[in-house]
């Protein structure tokens, strides 16, 4: 991919620039911008060409480099600059005459598409054309650069597809459209049938953009050449797509899941009755014909692919939860599994028996083993046999349209996140616990379920089942009796919820008159979303180990930035708490190896893994540094047990605001029996605490919470564990005492919670309504 | 003083003074018909060349390439590029001491820098308007040695300085004033003449 230099006079504009034209095209296929602009600290006007020769050096590629400049000096000394890298590099680097803000973001666009350096150049160039089309419209549509016209070579093939893109086919459709139909040998010529624009090329983004395609509008295609019918074939696919724009919503900064925020009412806490429906866990094998071996072995290779391929696509369109699906792709490319089922297959079992044999046999070795995190990996290894499996027979399992009420076996993080929850009112597990990824998914999205319902594995479709997933109630085929008593609940719990959502602007304030901040825990753009919704008081936690936790590499300051700038703004300017990398336990991040540990949750977790692996949290408190200069932040550090601890990571945000300024205040988890006992110790070096409930729990009761035996002792609500957050909230009184784990969010304990010194409760963003609202009432 | 080293650091001196000492008129001169800043632009940049020590540089040569350089890094607006260029120009084709011919080379380098840097042509309304006619000026000179050559070219640079001041600019910030930018004298033509009435001063 080609590299872009952004050279202007001044600082502020090239970064606004950068910054709106980054929007246009998702940061793994953004190309490398580097902005040269303003000479040093203190004078922001002005060009240096020693720093644009610089910055053409960073951002070369072997495909070259764009530089877009805007006026006087910027052009000199761009083209000195030039005369200064080294030859190769000046050779493959054009200096652009684009206008400066459209061409840098029609050659972000093209560029991200892979275009050639030509190619973005002209592309940029024709940056004026959509203004000039509209401005000074003369029926003509504008650049179409380099392109061949509508020629007569041979026969037509035609195309026209209602555009349904929300805003029409703007720049990021526009460049899918582009970027799918290059390469085929056929001119593509493109009319706006409605709005009489064009003939444009589908060749070039500007034309395209030129034929001003909105919603509603008939897009027609007139296609020769001797691709003709595949290039036919490829716009008809991408049409069915809307141009890519099914896949996901058009964030900027994190690919994110279609979730629309969920609204105050979908609290994941409604009683719902409903008709069940079994997902099928077998499928009907009975019509599938095995052929010979290599028969066997073609269909085997090419249903993995398929499998592999649609979770690589569902891995890139859902943001945080994406790394569930790319963990399950990748063990799919176990050489190991890969190797036993094609030996399977060459000793003469069918596909399906090597399948369902091999992944029953390595989910029945994974269940066996006594770590818990890897007992669960077994449910993935069963979800991927059900995928191999349906592919193999041709059954599509499509979660996205089931109705009513779910049963499953387990609720599997990738089920959880197909089913929709406009459609689905609930799901009951039959044998998964409360704590899988998959009920938290579900969860989050506004599906209440009821887990470990053995019962229900054996009642038939369409039976009337109510569930309450707060008191974990199944009534299967209710009575008449029990159904008034559902209607009660059901309509008190909604009341409630309508109650809460009414009120969820307003601030939370005690019967005694005492404030108390009800903030979203986060882990998501559309979490930040949801919670704005919600009436959220700020993220009193952003998980960035889940916000980028399946990115392949460690994203830069710059990357963090853009993502906590972007949930900042999602919450207009609140407050909001970034959590340093926090990984290690059962929280893996791709980017960061970490050695297999016989005890994780006692071992490298949180701020240890950050011991060794320094150069991670200094670029991540440099990133917070950069957004609190854009937005109010504050940064918490993890697994805090000893106060020398927090000295060194205070020293390592000194430098970082000693680079690059900015506000940040700093505060610790407390989620270690040492941290709440000896909190006194760390008065003086943090500013806030937040309580960590769950962990606090688990390493207080010596239960592990992810282990189903003992998962029960787990649980916040105990008095040992009560005692402790007294402490540490006594040693913080008169300042912030958060409290981030699960018993923030569960009304009941709201007031406990305020009796014990806390002021700020974060919380799932769908239940702070109710959380608002116990305080008011019980607090 | 000569064409050597200590003679080409008085002349960088006597420049940052000069500009120094005006900073305010070739600001004024450029807010009339730019952006403000030739006066600060050039200030901030011979300040940073004024702080060169001589005795760090072997040859003449060598320290007008460092104060081109240095130009080019601190001064932000065009000028940077174009006076930068200018000096490393100079710096290629700086003569033994007393050439006078050479000299006048040396400034026709620096000339044909500036020219294909901005691509400025007489009569554009830029330091090209007063630099053509000095360097002009100097060569028909040059048979009479440095000072008559170096003399003969500051008032042909102040005449075309001053013939700027009609002139409709064709580059540069001032053109986007198109006509309003005829009746101010162009900034960029007058720190020139400055340069040039340095040189007249400390290279002879």
């Amino acid at each position: 991919m080609i590299g872009i230099v952004v050279v202007s006079h001044s600082r502020a504009l090239a970064t606004a620039a950068v910054e709106l034209a980054a929007e246009m095209a998702p940061p793994e296929a953004r190309p490398t911008i580097k902005i040269a602009a303003g000479l040093d600290e203190t004078t922001a006007f002005g060009t240096d060409a020693m720093a644009i020769a610089d910055a053409i050096a960073e951002a070369d590629s072997p495909d070259g480099v764009l530089v877009l400049v805007d006026l006087g000096s910027a052009v000199l000394s761009s083209e000195m600059a030039l005369e200064w890298v080294d030859p190769g590099v000046s050779q493959r680097t054009v200096i652009c005459p684009a206008p400066f803000v459209e061409g840098l973001i029609a050659a972000t666009v093209t560029a991200s598409t892979g275009a050639d350096l030509t190619t973005v150049a002209a592309e940029a160039k024709a940056g004026l054309a959509a203004k000039l089309e509209h401005l000074e419209s003369d029926g003509s549509v504008g650049p179409a650069p380099a392109q061949s016209q509508p020629g007569e070579d041979g026969p037509a093939v035609t195309f026209e597809t209602v555009i349904d893109n929300p805003h029409g086919l703007h720049a990021r459709p526009a460049a899918a459209l582009v970027a799918g139909l290059r390469g085929f040998d056929a001119n593509i010529q493109l009319t706006n049938l409605t709005r009489h624009k064009g003939p444009a090329p589908a060749t070039s983004l500007a034309g395209v953009t030129t034929l001003g395609l909105g919603r509603g509008d008939t897009l027609s295609a007139r296609i020769t050449g001797p691709d003709r019918q595949a290039a036919r074939e490829r716009l008809q696919e991408l049409a069915a797509t809307n141009f890519g724009e099914d896949a996901g919503d058009s964030e900027p900064v994190l690919a994110e899941a279609a979730d629309e925020p969920i609204a105050p009412t979908q609290t994941g806490r409604q009683i719902v009755v409903g008709p069940i429906i079994h997902l099928a866990t077998t499928i009907d094998l009975s019509e599938y014909q095995p052929g010979d071996p290599l028969t066997e072995r073609t269909r085997l290779d090419q249903a993995i692919a398929q499998v592999t391929e649609r979770l690589q696509t569902r891995a890139d369109a859902s943001g945080p939860q994406g790394g569930i699906f790319a963990a399950q792709a990748i063990m799919l490319e176990d050489p190991d599994l890969l190797a036993d089922l094609r030996a399977g297959v060459a000793g003469g079992a069918s596909a399906v028996a090597a399948v369902s044999g091999d992944l029953a046999a390595v989910a029945a070795e994974l269940s066996a083993l006594d770590d818990p995190y890897l007992r669960e990996r077994a449910q993935d290894v069963r979800s991927l046999a059900r995928q191999i499996t349906a592919e193999l027979v041709g059954a599509r399992i499509d979660l996205s349209g089931v109705e009513g009420i779910l049963v499953v076996d387990e609720l599997d993080p990738l089920t959880a996140a197909s089913l929709d929850p406009t459609r689905c009112l609930g799901v009951v597990t039959c044998t998964g616990g409360a704590t899988g990824h998959g009920v938290i998914v579900a969860g989050a999205r506004g599906l209440p379920v009821v887990t470990g319902q053995a019962e229900a594995a054996d009642v038939p479709d369409h039976t009337v089942v109510g569930l309450d997933p707060v008191g974990q109630v199944l009534w299967i085929n209710p009575t008449m009796a029990q159904l008034a008593e559902i209607d009660r609940l059901s309509v008190e719990r909604r009341n409630e919820a309508t109650l809460a959502a009414e009120l969820c602007h307003q601030p939370a304030v005690t019967r005694s008159g005492r404030r108390v901040l009800v903030e979203a825990n986060i882990a998501s753009l559309t979490d930040a979303k949801t919670a704005q919704a919600n009436g959220a008081d700020g993220s009193g936690l952003v998980r960035t180990e889940v916000l980028f936790a399946d990115w392949d590499h460690a994203p830069s300051a710059a990357e963090q930035a853009d993502v906590y700038r972007a949930i900042g703004q999602a919450l207009e300017g609140r407050m909001i708490t970034i959590r340093t990398w926090d990984p290690g336990g059962d929280k893996a991040l791709a980017f960061l190896s970490q050695a297999a540990e016989p005890n994780p949750m006692l071992g490298e977790r949180g701020i240890r893994a950050m011991r060794r692996l320094p150069d991670l949290l200094r670029e991540q408190l440099k990133a917070v540094v950069l957004a609190s200069r854009r937005t109010p932040v504050r940064v918490m550090f993890p697994m805090i047990v000893d106060p020398e601890e927090i000295r060194w990571a205070s020293q390592i945000l000194r430098q970082a605001r000693a680079e690059s300024g900015g506000q940040v205040t700093v505060g610790m988890m407390v989620e270690t029996p040492a941290a709440a006992v000896r909190a006194a110790d760390f008065a003086d070096l943090v500013d806030f605490i937040s309580i960590g409930s769950n962990d606090l729990a688990q390493y207080t009761m010596a239960a592990d919470r992810g282990n189903g035996a003992v998962g029960h002792l787990a649980q916040a609500d105990q008095p040992a564990v009560w005692d402790l957050i007294d402490l540490a909230a006594q040693a913080f009184s008169g300042r912030p005492v958060a409290v981030c784990g699960d018993i923030a969010s569960r009304p009941e304990l709201t007031a406990r919670l305020v009796e014990a010194g806390v002021t700020e409760l974060s919380v799932r963003p769908p239940l702070i309504g109710l959380v608002k609202l116990a305080v008011r009432t019980r607090a | 003083m000569g064409l050597d080293l200590a003679g080409v650091a008085a002349w960088l001196a006597d420049f940052a003074d000069q500009v120094h000492t005006n900073v305010d008129l070739l600001t004024d001169l450029d807010r009339q018909i730019g952006d403000a800043d030739h006066g600060s632009n050039m200030d901030r940049g011979m300040q940073k060349v004024a702080q060169l020590d001589q005795s760090d540089f072997a040859s003449p040569a060598e320290m007008l390439k460092k104060a081109g350089m240095t130009l080019v890094s601190t001064v932000g607006g065009a000028s940077g590029p174009l006076y930068g260029t200018f000096f490393l120009r100079l710096a290629g084709a700086w003569p033994a001491l007393d050439d006078a011919a050479g000299l006048g080379a040396a400034l026709r380098a620096g000339l044909d820098g500036i020219q294909s840097r901005g691509k400025a042509i007489l009569g554009d309304k830029t330091m090209v308007d007063a630099l053509v006619p000095a360097v002009e000026a100097y060569d028909k000179a040059a048979s009479e040695g440095v000072a008559s050559a170096l003399r003969a070219a500051v008032e042909a640079c102040a005449a075309g300085r001053d013939a700027t001041i009609p002139l409709v600019a064709r580059k540069g910030r001032a053109s986007y004033l198109g006509e309003r930018s005829a009746g101010h004298q162009d900034p960029g033509a007058t720190s020139l003449t400055m340069l040039l009435e340095a040189a007249n001063r400390t290279l002879v």
